[in-house]
């Protein structure tokens, strides 16, 4: 067992202690409740074989890069340069425990602050913390956060506006963070176009908080929230979720007014890797600050007076604070978010802004060759779209993407298995890998669908 | 000290990408919601960048830099084919939104994973959705909550935790709207049972604890007080923080446990990274399987062979009455991937891991508590063993209260000069309940030359001068930081002179 350094080794162990056998470490154990027979499970196995099964396991998936994909819904098929896992894994970075002993952690400390710097800038707001789980989770605690800085002076005591195309599975990640802590949420409408309804927003004054999406889950840019914080007011907190990659050309969150922006991080630094691990972004206005969540590095002097870094603000985290603590975050995503610092800083401002264009491109030259398709109708014609959009096909887009998919497209997310009255439409998400012929592949296997189906 | 940002010298960026594919694509932004002014991230190029990262790694402490005995956080041997395997395609470019039979190969391993942790914790059905223990600790405590709903009991209000408990217990209960009942321990650290049957009624939803608690010893009465809790009407959750010490030997099911969380970040080696990724799936047993959250891997048998060659073909199945979700996707699937990978090192061999975790921990207690001669004439005050019992499990603590009353070094004092003996600090001042704690956990992938090394380290440490250890660390990238001061002016990010 090449995992134990002390096999073999436990009886002149053991004996020093004055014990004769692992069954006296043991004997504490209460007879009734020992487990007597071995695990029923398979024997071991040497690493090579280990390698070999994986390959064969996980050979038997079909990843994204091995055909034209439109699968986004909300995670990137990315590009993430070789630099990044290679010195990721590098066994300091990997091995090492949450920094408790700043003085042997600078190196993750320092690198994420300067991750800390970037996020801030990205989003346009003051403070980062390290990372959350993911976009689900940062979006759930920035509303339990807004709640707890905005409810003495709400209005409407415990309301949170919740955006109408917010998707499920984001949607029940946020009512099980808020569903036993007093919080009512409730549904922003928008209107047939897919835009935010201003007026329905207005009725979100006095509210704790308001939850809105830019681009929203149709991949549709929305001007109007530019105006929501006027609408709402300072007494209700805005929270944009984002799609991060979109910010190197549409404008920053906090430039609008936006309290808490959150988002997945994902684009920046790992691949969509079967959903995690990945890692939320949230950053805030210093108001939020003492009652948010996760850890947060600031930086600080050693005792020479020498610059230095380390954990700050424990005192909101569980193992100070328990249960009055503002979350019960600790283990979070540290090593994906290294791994999106350093994919930020390769690209740089200048990248950033170019990886945003690509994908602005690739959804643009996509959406108008899909619209042209005879049948196929975009479901919100006029909007602007980053990344994705939904169009309406002439039967049921599970069908679509079950026929696309023989032909060796993988076409979309078929809308239905988030909106039931949504079954006709189709998600189509672009990323700055999107492929000429890839677009060709796709309106070929979709217009020898849509040609059946109105056979 | 130079920071990413004073890399500013390059033109552009620092990583080549081909053209947009389309010229104006800024022009699908309307005007008004065009970025006015990018964000000021440095302008580097690769080999910059890759130096600064080596650099920052050089300066910090990971397991393979040395000897890492974190109690409660159980810092094992991370095995590099884990790392390898997670970079295949067939995981790292997979959407957790593919139809099933284009991962039919992610799903047979979750299928399995699900499987063995049952088995190991005596569960009835595992989801492997939570994405650290706290998260599984959270949607644990909801399904319990959604138990009790679906029952009338509505009125069961309080979740029990003993003083000694993780404080990530009192805060998931606290999420799910739970007001704590804390119980303190008993003289010996052990639970009270007399403070348990005081403690619980009508209004008592669940019971949290870890077994072997915090102390790093087996509470001998937990089948009597999951009894108590359940005549009650509770639920018993046990927190599987420490199953490192009992895989094998032992099970919550056995114990009396209705629900569970494991970490493959702690027991099945998934990596810490500086602070996550982690992975927390739950296990349950049968009463609470219909509120688990949504999916669950399951299989049925296919004529065809199946995409994996092993008769089945593998879907997500929703439970009936499921919370949801609590991530948005299926979990943190690499770190599944990885905890399969180790677990296939072992196999049924598991609780060998058990063995020597438990086997590494005593025999450092023995080393510490037991110096020879030399060190009994120099050492200023002995440390006091947290838990006076004949062995331990995977974890120890000591006071080192005798020692702060005779000299003034306090724990952290001792914490900090180990660093410079070139290991990484115990886990310093918690449990609450042992005053100037260090909880040491070896785990079981240390030799018993390190063990003995650092056994003997530790002692020169106690007779030392105090001054060198109040003043320690002394040989580290920098010297003690000033945390005070951190939270004083809270500089949290770069601020640029433009």
């Amino acid at each position: 067992m090449d995992q134990l350094p002390n096999l073999g080794r436990e009886q002149e162990m053991l004996a020093s202690m004055g014990l004769k056998s692992i069954d006296d470490l043991f004997s504490d154990i209460p007879e009734d409740v020992r487990r007597i027979d071995p695990l029923p499970l398979r024997g071991p196995q040497s690493e090579e074989e280990i390698w070999a099964d994986a390959q064969h396991l996980l050979g038997a998936n079909i990843d994204l890069d091995s055909r034209p994909s439109f699968l986004s819904a909300g995670l990137a098929r990315n590009f993430v340069p070789t630099m990044v896992p290679m010195l990721a894994t590098r066994g300091e970075f990997l091995t090492s425990y949450t920094p408790y002993q700043p003085e042997v952690s600078q190196g993750m400390l320092q690198a994420m602050w300067e991750f800390q710097t970037m996020v801030s800038e990205l989003v346009g707001l003051p403070v980062s913390n390290v990372s959350m789980y993911d976009a689900s989770t940062a979006a759930a605690e920035a509303i339990t956060t807004a709640v707890r800085v905005k409810g003495r002076k709400a209005t409407q005591k415990g309301v949170v506006y919740v955006s109408q195309f917010v998707p499920p599975h984001r949607l029940s990640v946020i009512e099980n963070y808020t569903q036993g802590v007093g919080i009512e949420l409730r549904t922003l409408e928008h209107n047939s176009d897919g835009m935010v309804n201003l007026e329905a927003a207005s009725a979100a004054a006095g509210a704790c908080a308001v939850y809105v999406e830019q681009p929203n889950a149709f991949g549709e840019l929305d001007e109007g929230i530019t105006q929501m914080k006027e609408i709402i007011g300072e007494n209700t907190a805005l929270i944009v979720g984002v799609d991060a990659v979109s910010l190197g050309i549409v404008e920053a969150p906090g430039n609008y007014g936006a309290d808490i922006v959150v988002g997945e991080g994902q684009p920046f630094g790992i691949g969509p890797t079967a959903g995690g691990p990945i890692y939320g972004l949230f950053a805030c206005k210093k108001d939020y600050l003492r009652l948010m969540p996760g850890r947060i590095v600031g930086k600080t002097l050693d005792e020479d007076g020498n610059d230095a870094f380390t954990l700050t603000l424990s005192t909101r985290e569980q193992h100070i604070r328990r249960h009055r603590a503002t979350s019960n975050i600790c283990s979070n995503e540290t090593l994906i978010a290294l791994m999106g610092a350093m994919h930020m800083a390769l690209l740089g401002p200048e990248g950033l802004e170019k990886l945003a264009l690509r994908v602005a491109a690739t959804t643009e030259v996509t959406k108008q060759a899909i619209s042209g398709i005879p049948g196929v109708e975009l479901v919100d014609p006029n909007t602007p779209n980053f990344r994705e959009f939904a169009v309406k096909l002439p039967g049921n887009a599970a069908d679509a993407v079950a026929h696309m998919d023989a032909a060796g497209v993988l076409g979309g997310f078929p809308m239905g298995e988030w909106w039931d009255s949504m079954s006709s439409c189709l998600l189509i998400g672009c990323d700055e890998r999107t492929k000429q012929s890839d677009i060709d592949a796709l309106v070929s296997a979709l217009t020898a669908w849509v040609e059946e189906v109105s056979a | 000290m130079s920071e990413i940002f004073d890399f500013n010298g390059a033109k552009g960026s620092g990583w080549s990408q081909p053209e947009p594919m389309k010229k104006d694509a800024i022009n699908t932004v309307p005007s008004s919601l065009r970025r006015s002014a990018l964000p000021r991230w440095p302008r580097a190029s690769e080999p910059e960048l890759v130096r600064h990262y080596t650099w920052l790694s050089q300066r910090n402490f990971g397991i393979d830099t040395g000897f890492y005995p974190l109690g409660s956080c159980t810092m094992k041997h991370n095995p590099r084919i884990n790392e390898r395997i997670v970079q295949l395609p067939g995981i790292d470019r997979i959407h957790p939104l593919q139809p099933v039979h284009q991962i039919q190969g992610l799903l047979s391993i979750f299928y399995e994973m699900q499987e063995m942790l049952e088995i190991c914790a005596g569960m009835d059905q595992v989801t492997l959705q939570p994405v650290a223990g706290a998260q599984g600790e959270f949607t644990a405590i909801r399904c319990i909550q959604e138990y009790h709903r679906q029952n009338g009991d509505i009125q069961r209000d309080k979740v029990i935790v003993p003083d000694s408990a993780h404080g990530t217990n009192p805060a998931s209960a606290a999420m799910c709207g739970y007001e704590i009942v804390e119980i303190p321990s008993g003289d010996d650290g052990r639970l009270d049972l007399d403070a348990l049957r005081a403690a619980v009624g009508e209004d008592t939803a669940a019971m949290m604890i870890t077994n072997p608690s915090t102390l790093g010893i087996f509470e001998p009465d937990i089948a009597e007080a999951a009894d108590i809790v359940h005549t009650a009407g509770g639920q018993m959750y046990y927190d599987g923080a420490n199953f490192n010490a009992i895989l094998g030997k032992t099970d919550p099911g056995r114990m009396g446990f209705d629900a569970v969380h494991y970490n493959l970040h702690k027991t099945f080696s998934q990596p810490h990274g500086g602070g996550g990724p982690g992975s927390g799936p739950i296990g349950v047993k049968s009463h609470l399987a219909d509120f688990l959250p949504s999916p669950i891997a399951d299989r049925e048998e296919t004529e065809e062979g199946g995409a994996t060659g092993d008769g089945y073909r593998y879907f997500w199945r929703t439970p009936p009455n499921s919370i949801g979700k609590v991530q948005q996707w299926h979990g943190n699937s690499g770190a599944v991937v990885r905890a399969w990978a180790y677990y296939r090192r072992y196999g049924r061999e598991l609780e060998l891991m058990s063995e020597h975790a438990v086997l590494n921990a005593n025999y450092l207690r023995h080393q510490i508590m037991n110096p020879n001669r030399e060190h009994q004439n120099s050492i200023h005050s002995m440390p006091v063993d947290g838990a006076p019992t004949e062995v331990v499990k995977h974890e120890f603590t000591l006071s080192m209260m005798p020692l702060k009353e005779t000299t003034g070094v306090t724990g952290k004092d001792i914490a900090k000069r180990l660093l410079d003996y070139g290991y990484m600090s115990p886990t310093l001042y918690f449990p609450m309940i042992v005053p100037e704690c260090l909880m040491i956990e070896p785990t079981e992938t240390e030799s018993r030359e390190v063990l003995d090394k650092f056994a003997e380290d530790f002692l020169t440490i106690l007779s030392e001068d105090p001054e060198v250890i109040q003043t320690a660390p002394h040989t580290t990238d920098v010297r003690r930081v000033d945390e005070v001061l951190a939270a004083r002016t809270l500089v949290l990010r770069k601020e640029f002179d433009d």
